[in-house]
């Protein structure tokens, strides 16, 4: 029987992945563990393994498509010749109707799993929940992996039980923004038909664990790593003293046991989970509409016209006029599929003239454009700087800018994102 | 200030009390003429006749039973026991006896005997000769043991234990009897109980007893080279233990290795590295480890014999291990 390879979800808030490059190619032979293809994400590059040996076939994405997660791209088959259909890309049926929030999925940890086990939850309804707090632990053939909340909130329900084994992609938990009135914990329904694809998630995968290759989270599994966290006597007196949490070192993957060496570490990494906590609760996020759009039309005109050939030096200007409020200087990084590019005070001495600049200090403002991509929605949280997301939209543009607290006053935030939406609808707009 | 040997530190503490205290005697096997096989004792007999330096028949219970009687009896007998492995043969004259015999008169016998013996490996003296048993007698109340490490030791120790008013057991080892050391002549008296610290340390603390605190000079000398900074201590006698200084030492470096001739299983390295572990726990950075004599009888094979017990190299590769924050699966 055929194994179908789907897009793995390589991040928690991932719902595609960028097919960089396929490694082995169609009717090509491959042995379990060999690399298939590539996938960037917005973290990173990954290599993704054949689960089973046979041959490569029915592939049906290519180098550059960005693929929803949990698409079926292609086949291992027995023979290099097999057209059997691949599996058509199953929503996953959440057959109860649990309360309002973050669907949190039973994650696809392994190419050919489809279930998980689920051995532990480390919330309880009704809790808060951080976006980086560990919500359960799950059990595959390989090891045992931590799944992070992935959303701040509280725990609004929890849908399977520890040892339940979970088919990949059922909703096992919900997280509310809201504290819940009445959080509950109740037993999932059964598992759907067998039919449905191995590893599909829900119709918009909010959380899904890392695939096969990402050792960052995906833990081996010594006895060290579970429960009881090893560290010397003299260690757990000076963190105690200090009021430091050991589970900071295991959650860095600092190697066990821990000495009082570790202390510098552990006070390092503890401030700086302080400050993220803190700028994720003063986080601001904004979102716009750009119904029609009149950049695409300016950038060609500008292209044809006055030679301006870099359209992203463009934007970056757009943004630029945006957000400046002095003569300060200004850096606009434009994020595209994981490369970045920088641009010094790109609205000046004249919009398109701006030289692309390697990533080079921390930027004013962030651009993550995601015009060609099948992304609706982001919520990242905060970054080093605020960061603007545009989102391809039914018609124009959406805008979504996340920044801290700190970063930009509400006001500024506000007249940054409505000065650049009006740009984009009309560039003229930036001369006015 | 002069060096002597040891074997003349012991000699010159014993005549020194002798002269002193005309109760004090010796009884033992070739103790007179002889003067021992290790020629410790020699000249004794000659300055001090064969009234109170007493050859015997090879009959270790008959002479140590004759020592525990005469001491309750207002003398201070030293007695030579050839080899400590023949402690065996003793035990119930000391332990049954001269341990208890305070405790069970009320107070109204005291046996202010000392009972000089040796202890050590590497001597090519095979399984019979060559133990290290003093952890059997410190497990006795009412026995003091005291573990000479040099020669200045040897004569500070031998006379307080002579002056002691309770049994005392003196382990010299038998591979350190022509080791010199600076010994102050005249009275020289080195207190029961109080650790002496050969090196001051901050990484690690190394306790040695007996030789095996050479043993941890050497090691420390190697992990210095190494940017290492290990503090020596020898504890001087095992009863009564120098706690403070050693608890004090554990807290200030937070790993420790306890050496010690004596198999490593249920002997005095336990002991000691359990007090630590109790009463500095939160101090303590790693595993307090033990480092005896393997659970092996000494192996006659020289080959055998010089990996059986702990030596500086040995001692400094754990050592390493315990400051790097190794994973620690101690045997």
């Amino acid at each position: 029987m055929p194994h179908d390879i789907i897009m793995p979800a390589l991040g928690m808030a991932q719902d595609t992945g960028v097919l960089v490059r396929w490694i082995k190619q169609p009717g090509e032979a491959v042995a379990e563990g060999d690399a298939l293809f590539e996938v960037e994400t917005d973290k990173a590059t990954m290599e993704v393994e054949a689960q089973s040996a046979g041959y490569l076939t029915q592939v049906t994405a290519q180098a550059g498509d960005n693929v929803p997660v949990g698409q079926v791209i292609a086949q291992i088959s027995e023979s290099a010749s097999d057209t059997a259909a691949p599996t058509s890309m199953q929503p996953a049926s959440a057959s109860e109707t649990p309360p309002e929030g973050h669907e949190i999925i039973m994650p696809a940890l392994g190419m050919a799993q489809d279930t998980g086990l689920l051995v532990s939850w480390q919330k309880a309804p009704g809790d808060a929940v951080a976006a980086d707090d560990v919500l359960f632990e799950v059990e595959t053939d390989k090891s045992t992996v931590e799944v992070a909340a992935g959303f701040d909130g509280f725990v609004a329900a929890l849908l399977a039980e520890a040892g339940d084994n979970v088919p990949v992609g059922e909703v096992v938990a919900v997280i509310s923004a809201e504290k819940p009135t009445a959080a509950s914990r109740s037993a999932r329904s059964k598992p759907p038909s067998a039919a449905k694809a191995p590893a599909a998630p829900a119709p918009e995968p909010v959380a899904s664990k890392p695939s096969p290759a990402p050792a960052i989270t995906q833990k081996a599994k010594p006895a060290t790593m579970s429960g009881r966290i090893l560290a010397s006597p003299k260690l757990r007196r000076l963190a105690a003293a200090q009021g430091l949490d050991l589970d900071i070192l295991r959650r860095a993957g600092v190697p066990e046991p821990y000495h009082a060496k570790d202390l510098t570490q552990l006070i390092q990494l503890s401030s700086r989970a302080t400050t993220s906590a803190a700028t994720i609760a003063a986080a601001r996020r904004i979102t716009a509409q750009v119904p029609s759009e009149g950049f695409s039309a300016f950038a060609a005109w500008a292209h044809e016209s006055a030679g301006i050939s870099d359209s992203v030096a463009l934007l970056a200007g757009l943004l630029a006029g945006s957000l400046r409020q002095d003569d300060s200087d200004i850096i606009v990084a434009v994020e595209n599929y994981g490369a970045t590019t920088h641009y010094h005070n790109p609205d000046r001495p004249r919009l398109g003239q701006a030289k692309a600049l390697a990533a080079d200090g921390t930027p004013s403002i962030i651009l993550r454009d995601m015009r060609i991509s099948h992304i609706s929605s982001v919520t990242m949280g905060a970054e080093e700087a605020p960061v603007i997301t545009i989102l391809p939209a039914d018609t124009g543009l959406g805008l979504i800018l996340e920044c801290s607290a700190a970063q930009l006053s509400a006001s500024g935030a506000l007249d940054c994102l409505q000065k650049f939406a009006a740009r984009l609808a009309e560039p003229l707009n930036h001369i006015l | 200030m002069r060096e002597i040997t040891l074997s003349q530190a012991v000699n010159e503490a014993i005549a020194e009390e002798m002269r002193r205290d005309a109760s004090v005697f010796i009884i033992g096997e070739d103790v007179a003429e002889a003067g021992t096989p290790f020629k410790v004792l020699s000249g004794l007999v000659e300055e001090f006749g064969t009234d109170r330096v007493i050859d015997t028949p090879i009959a270790e219970p008959g002479f140590m039973g004759i020592a525990v009687g005469a001491a309750m009896t207002g003398s201070r007998p030293i007695v030579d026991l050839m080899f400590g492995d023949f402690i065996f043969l003793i035990m119930d004259q000391l332990c049954n006896q001269a341990a208890k015999t305070h405790y069970m008169s009320g107070g109204k016998l005291n046996v202010p005997l000392v009972l000089r013996t040796n202890l050590g490996a590497t001597r090519r003296s095979a399984a019979q000769h060559s133990q290290s048993l003093h952890a059997l007698v410190a497990h006795i109340p009412g026995l003091k043991v005291a573990m000479p490490s040099s020669a200045l030791e040897a004569k500070g120790l031998m006379k307080t234990a002579i002056r002691d008013n309770n049994p005392v057991v003196i382990f010299e080892d038998k591979l350190m009897y022509q080791d010199k050391a600076e010994v102050p002549e005249g009275e020289f008296l080195i207190p029961f109980g109080v650790a002496n610290v050969k090196r001051q340390g901050t990484d690690i603390t190394l306790i040695g007893t007996s030789s095996m605190v050479q043993v941890c000079e050497k090691a420390a000398e190697i992990l210095a080279a190494e940017g290492i900074s290990a503090e020596v201590i020898d504890p001087r006698t095992i009863v009564p233990l120098d706690e403070e200084t050693l608890l004090a030492s554990a807290r200030k470096t937070s790993r420790v290795i306890v050496v010690d001739e004596g198999h490593q299983s249920y002997g005095i390295t336990g002991e000691i590295a359990s007090r630590i572990n109790e009463k500095a726990f939160y101090y303590l950075d790693a595993p307090v480890l033990r480092m005896g004599a393997m659970d092996v009888p000494i192996p006659f094979s020289p080959a055998l014999e010089d990996i059986t017990v702990p030596t500086p190299e040995t001692v400094a590769a754990n050592a390493r291990k315990l400051c790097s924050g190794e994973m620690i699966h101690a045997a």
